[in-house]
């Protein structure tokens, strides 16, 4: 950005300069890190992960109208006005690979389900849930695991004794989908594997082969895909972008690796058509017509009856397939049309797992 | 049929390694007194030497493990001759000492490797061995079983048939009796630190191709270790291994069976069990003070 001139405002170019504070996951040394960001920086706009952290920020940062992103929409709520998920909207853009799956293989009826009992791991059991509902697949089995499980052996010889011909790994943790996936290659499973990531998929395929791994569907693509470069996609340079981040941190490329940068991009259209950084003009600019620039398409801010809120940026997102040992884009699907048609479902799977915004203590 | 006998298999492969992990605990408790909580970064470190050298510098796995086991043990002898023995006659200070060293293992861990993904350390013994019935356990589970059971075999005679080991069970059951013997208490403590330390680097190193090798492992390690420790008798090493499997069934099945999170919940309520119904354990015979 900075290379590129950095922010347009009002005819000068301004460099935008990144303070970074690793809270480590901790709710108290998050809360310290924004203090420390805003008291003796004065950062105009904070990026987090959220997750656990953000109950801890939200109060100092609503009462400081701070304009903070996160990567997790459960954080929204209409208690933090100005806390956006103008990225991700994890789980709910799972549903467009169980939708292609039941296009495309509509003979795979049965489908079991694994996830770690975390925040995490459960939001999208219920979107799984929905979706394979949807699109009339029976789940078999579900299994919840402990997060601090070394061993899968168990986890997946439970999962195959239901007879499934689609096993679906949720939003495990990136090395659960690795450790998960090299099981079922080992206990001899035939069928089609569904998963949010697929992070090192080349280090799942050297355990496993290339073979077992064609054909799996995730939700997250390389960079470097071709298809990114359709005119659509308001990402700039995704290819050149991967074999940055590539060459600066092998092994290191992950379903989130690109998040930051795409936030980034939006708040800086959004700084320079409000032509201030001052965070409720921003705000004000990002959702003005209830529109923006999403990574992979145009996209509309949403939310109300999932969180209590539109600050959630929805759209198109990627079905992604391994085709010859590669993550390949199969497609975009929309996730609105999605919601417009069973949003009931999911609404139901959400509260039968107490995960509702009104549910929430 | 298939389902159970699968089951059967996951289960000794995870008898092994919870064997290996309390066991090392065990003899260090047994014969120092000492509640080691860097057990199980004892158990990271074999892993990431793997990681290093296996995956990392393409030495032969066996070597690489073999390097592991002398790497954790030559940690262990440092730990024993710098935390624990200044402060023996203060079981609290050894004890506070190896949670410091724990700490230092992790960051450690993480200046060496960085956080993020887990290290990727590829099965040296690739495939999977078809059984009947149906059952298949990957060759890697396989020869980690065997070495483990060899690994555990030798620690049985060593401490049924040799002058060591009844030295080391001497130790461990009255020290002053045992000096009283002749028997040099400090050797026999950096000795059981020695095996203990190299057991749990063992453990590690067979570990690496299987499961998550990362900074913070040590910490699943650590609660599986004690789980077992207790139930089975805090200083038994029978117990330990008695214990070891019975947890491993019990894991397995109920995992298999019901979910994992619940065998997690319903192991460590066993162990609280175990510890207000009958503190000395299944094989243990007395509490030390």
């Amino acid at each position: 950005m900075n290379r590129a001139g950095g922010l347009r405002i009002g005819g000068d170019n301004y460099k935008v300069e990144f303070v970074s504070y690793d809270n480590e996951y901790l709710p108290d040394k998050a809360l310290q890190g924004m203090k420390k960001l805003v008291g003796e920086h004065d950062v105009k706009f904070v990026m987090m992960l959220g997750g656990d952290t953000w109950p801890a920020v939200q109060p100092f940062a609503t009462r400081r109208k701070l304009l903070t992103s996160t990567l997790l929409p459960s954080d929204l709520s209409p208690d933090a006005p100005y806390h956006i998920a103008p990225c991700e909207v994890h789980p709910i853009y799972n549903v467009t690979g169980v939708e292609w799956m039941a296009q495309n293989f509509p003979e795979l009826k049965r489908a079991a389900i694994c996830a770690q009992n975390d925040s995490l791991g459960l939001p999208s059991v219920a979107t799984y849930l929905a979706a394979f509902e949807a699109a009339g697949i029976d789940v078999v089995d579900q299994n919840i695991f402990d997060p601090s499980t070394t061993d899968f052996a168990p986890v997946v010889t439970s999962m195959l004794a239901s007879g499934p011909d689609i096993v679906c790994l949720d939003t495990c943790y990136a090395d659960y989908v690795n450790l998960i996936t090299e099981q079922l290659f080992h206990q001899g499973f035939k069928g089609k594997i569904i998963s949010c990531t697929f992070d090192n998929y080349q280090d799942v395929i050297e355990k496993t082969s290339k073979e077992f791994v064609e054909g799996f569907i995730f939700q997250f693509p390389d960079f470097d895909d071709p298809a990114l470069r359709q005119d659509f996609i308001n990402f700039k340079r995704p290819k050149d972008f991967y074999e940055k981040f590539v060459e600066r941190h092998p092994g290191q490329w992950s379903a989130v690796a690109w998040e930051y940068a795409s936030i980034m991009d939006l708040w800086k259209a959004a700084a320079e058509q409000a032509a201030s950084v001052e965070p409720l003009a921003v705000l004000e600019a990002m959702k003005q017509g209830g529109r923006a620039p999403h990574a992979f398409g145009d996209a509309s801010w949403w939310g109300e009856e999932l969180w209590g809120i539109d600050n959630a940026l929805v759209g198109n997102w990627p079905v992604v397939t391994v085709r010859d040992g590669r993550a390949r884009i199969e497609e975009f699907r929309s996730i609105p049309e999605w919601w417009s048609c069973y949003k009931d479902l999911l609404v139901k799977h959400m509260e039968a797992m107490g995960l509702m915004h009104y549910q929430q203590g | 049929m298939e389902l159970v006998l699968q089951s059967i298999a996951n289960a000794l492969v995870q008898s092994g390694f919870f064997s290996l992990w309390a066991v090392g605990l065990v003899l260090i408790f047994g014969v120092m007194g000492i509640i080691n909580f860097a057990h199980g970064e004892m158990v990271m470190v074999g892993a990431y030497t793997v990681w290093l050298l296996y995956a990392g510098q393409g030495l032969p796995f066996p070597l690489a493990l073999l390097a592991a086991a002398l790497i954790v043990c030559l940690l262990g002898l440092c730990m024993e001759r710098f935390l624990f023995q200044p402060f023996r006659e203060n079981p609290l200070g050894g004890l506070i000492n190896s949670i410091g060293l724990l700490f230092i293992l992790q960051v450690l861990a993480v200046q060496i490797g960085g956080l993020g993904l887990m290290k990727h350390v590829p099965p040296a013994f690739p495939g999977t061995l078809e059984l009947p019935f149906e059952v298949r356990i990957p060759v890697q589970r396989a020869v980690a079983l065997v070495v483990s059971l060899g690994l555990l075999a030798a620690v049985g005679w060593l401490l049924t048939w040799t002058r060591l080991g009844w030295a080391l069970r001497a130790v461990s059951m009255d020290r002053e009796a045992a000096a009283l013997q002749g028997i040099s208490v400090r050797r026999i403590g950096m000795f059981a630190m020695g095996l203990g330390a190299a057991l749990a680097g063992t453990a590690g190193a067979l570990m690496a191709p299987l499961v998550r090798v990362e900074p913070y492992m040590g910490h699943a390690v650590i609660i599986t270790a004690f789980i077992v420790a207790i139930v089975g008798g805090i200083g038994s090493i029978r117990g330990a291994v008695l214990a070891a499997v019975l947890y491993a069934f019990f894991h397995t099945f109920v995992t298999t069976y019901y979910s994992g999170t619940l065998a997690t919940m319903l192991g460590l309520f066993i162990m609280l069990l175990v510890l207000v119904i009958k503190p000395t354990g299944l094989m243990g015979s007395r509490l030390r003070e």
